[in-house]
């Protein structure tokens, strides 16, 4: 175990209207067993007993498995170390004097709430316009009733994967959503229970999509990089083909 | 409308993109199979240039198709540049890319922009020669130039960066992506691109060097 020192350079911003700047703190001995976020706590105790406004950033299970936490750090959203969420993130990452600029998620469909805390419900909207099956499918059938592939199944897991925590839109030089809605779309497309609505499944969360404000897919792979679920493009793939098949038949 | 509603979402226009990229790769293809005959004889080549003028309809339909192809393309991957930007842009203090080789997928509208004006030029060119000049004579007459050649090299460089890139994008847009397949498109999308770049940029050097000054 050691500790390090640390310059932090951090995006303050009081509400979303209101314009924002980047303050430098400097944070010493901190353990690199910590968590990211732990060291955040750390400068926010320090903060609070200098009566000055801690830094607000998101956050809830600190597991990795809730999808609220996230900020771009040097650049990198969740940081430098590959698949994982920023709570995951440890400081034996970094180096001794090392300075960190961070940053909220920037997208012009995420507003930034306060400081480094943003507003992702665009993905609750993408989710609300599609993301379910609403079609009664019975009641809990018998274990193996209907057969799925493995494979099938192991590629649906995979997709669902996804926490939604949007390190995606973030990092897509485009500000895209193709990565996130094209995992919520394969996810139930794979799936038996997901055919009767398929089509206009992927027609109604891919426009709805397009309204939030999202960019469009260049294929830059920036999203798949940093995701901490390792979500592949191989599920973007399949969004454009559903979304050709559907547009050509129900469009 | 349907087909108004899909070219205005943003799949849409990235299948757009794609087919009509396809369409110009396909184009390019019969084009450098028309320019093989360079390398057999003056005389052949000129024959093949008798024969395709021998039919103006056909040209005429292929040019003005290749232009509406080329119109699609140029105008959508404008629009989609556009977009982006101001979706996207430069929106961090620090912008880092996590992935390697992105200087091809960075550079799509600047690479294109060069090969439209190369386009410009090119057809300008051999459609405005001496009227007395036979095609056959007009190809070695500019390309002997060796600033005329090395423009014509260049810009086959930016068109081998824009296909290193929209290859692999291309099929990605249409859906096809499958690790069964993926190290071969690999392989297709930087052996698409030198396919290119060598056989066209080899005509131009036939001539610039001298080579070709008797063919
Ligand atoms: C013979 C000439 C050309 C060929 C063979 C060609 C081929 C391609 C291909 C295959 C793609 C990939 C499509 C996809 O990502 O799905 C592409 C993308 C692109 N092309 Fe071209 N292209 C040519 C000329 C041009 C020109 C003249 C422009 C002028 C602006 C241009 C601008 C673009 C842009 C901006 C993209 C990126 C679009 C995106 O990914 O959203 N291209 N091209
Ligand atoms: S806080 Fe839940 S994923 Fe990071």
């Amino acid at each position: 175990m050691s500790d390090i020192d640390l310059n932090l350079q951090i995006w303050r911003q009081k509400k979303s209207d209101s314009p924002g700047a980047f303050e430098t703190y400097a944070l010493d001995k901190i353990s690199t067993e910590m968590s990211f976020l732990e060291m955040l706590d750390v400068l926010n105790e320090k903060l609070t007993k200098q009566g000055l406004d801690p830094v607000a950033f998101d956050h809830d299970c600190r597991e990795g498995i809730c999808g609220m936490c996230g900020t771009v750090v040097n650049g990198v959203a969740h940081g430098p170390e590959k698949e994982v969420t920023l709570c995951q993130l440890h400081m034996r990452n970094f180096k001794d004097g090392d300075t960190l600029v961070i940053e909220p998620f920037r997208s012009r469909a995420f507003p930034i709430r306060k400081d480094l805390l943003i507003d992702r419900s665009a993905f609750d909207r993408i989710i609300q316009s599609g993301g379910y099956v609403s079609v009664n499918t019975g009641g809990t059938p018998d274990g193996n009733a209907i057969p799925i592939p493995a494979q099938t199944a192991e590629l649906a897991m995979d997709a669902a994967a996804c926490i939604g925590c949007g390190a995606c839109v973030a990092s897509c030089p485009n500000g895209a959503a193709m990565l996130f809605t094209s995992a919520k779309v394969s996810q139930l497309c794979l799936l038996p229970q997901g055919q009767t609505e398929r089509k206009q499944r992927a027609l109604d969360m891919v426009a709805t999509m397009d309204k939030e404000g999202f960019g469009n897919c260049t294929n830059e792979r920036e999203c798949e990089a940093v995701c901490p679920k390792s979500i592949s493009i191989r599920n973007i793939a399949r969004l454009n083909r559903e979304y050709l098949m559907a547009a050509l038949s129900e469009g | 409308m349907w087909p108004i509603k899909f070219i205005s979402s943003s799949i849409g226009k990235k299948i757009i993109m794609a087919v009509s990229g396809l369409l110009l790769i396909l184009f390019l293809c019969t084009h450098a199979l028309g320019n093989a005959a360079i390398f057999v004889s003056s005389h052949a080549f000129q024959t093949y240039a008798n024969a395709l003028h021998s039919l103006p309809v056909v040209v005429l339909l292929f040019g003005l198709g290749l232009l509406v192809i080329l119109l699609f393309h140029i105008g959508f991957g404008i629009n989609l540049f556009l977009q982006n930007r101001a979706a996207g842009g430069n929106r961090y203090a620090i912008n880092t890319r996590v992935v390697k080789n992105s200087f091809a997928s960075k550079t799509m509208p600047y690479t294109g922009l060069l090969i439209l004006l190369f386009i410009i030029i090119h057809v300008f060119g051999f459609n405005n020669g001496p009227a007395d000049m036979e095609v056959s004579q007009l190809v070695k007459e500019y390309l002997s130039n060796f600033f005329y050649s090395l423009f014509y090299i260049f810009s086959f460089c930016a068109l081998a960066l824009h296909l290193s890139h929209g290859f692999w994008s291309m099929l990605q847009t249409f859906g096809i992506n499958h690790p069964r397949y993926n190290n071969g498109i690999a392989k297709l999308t930087l052996i698409v691109p030198a396919f290119f770049l060598v056989f066209f940029g080899a005509i131009a050097l036939y001539f610039m060097s001298g080579l070709g000054a008797s063919y």
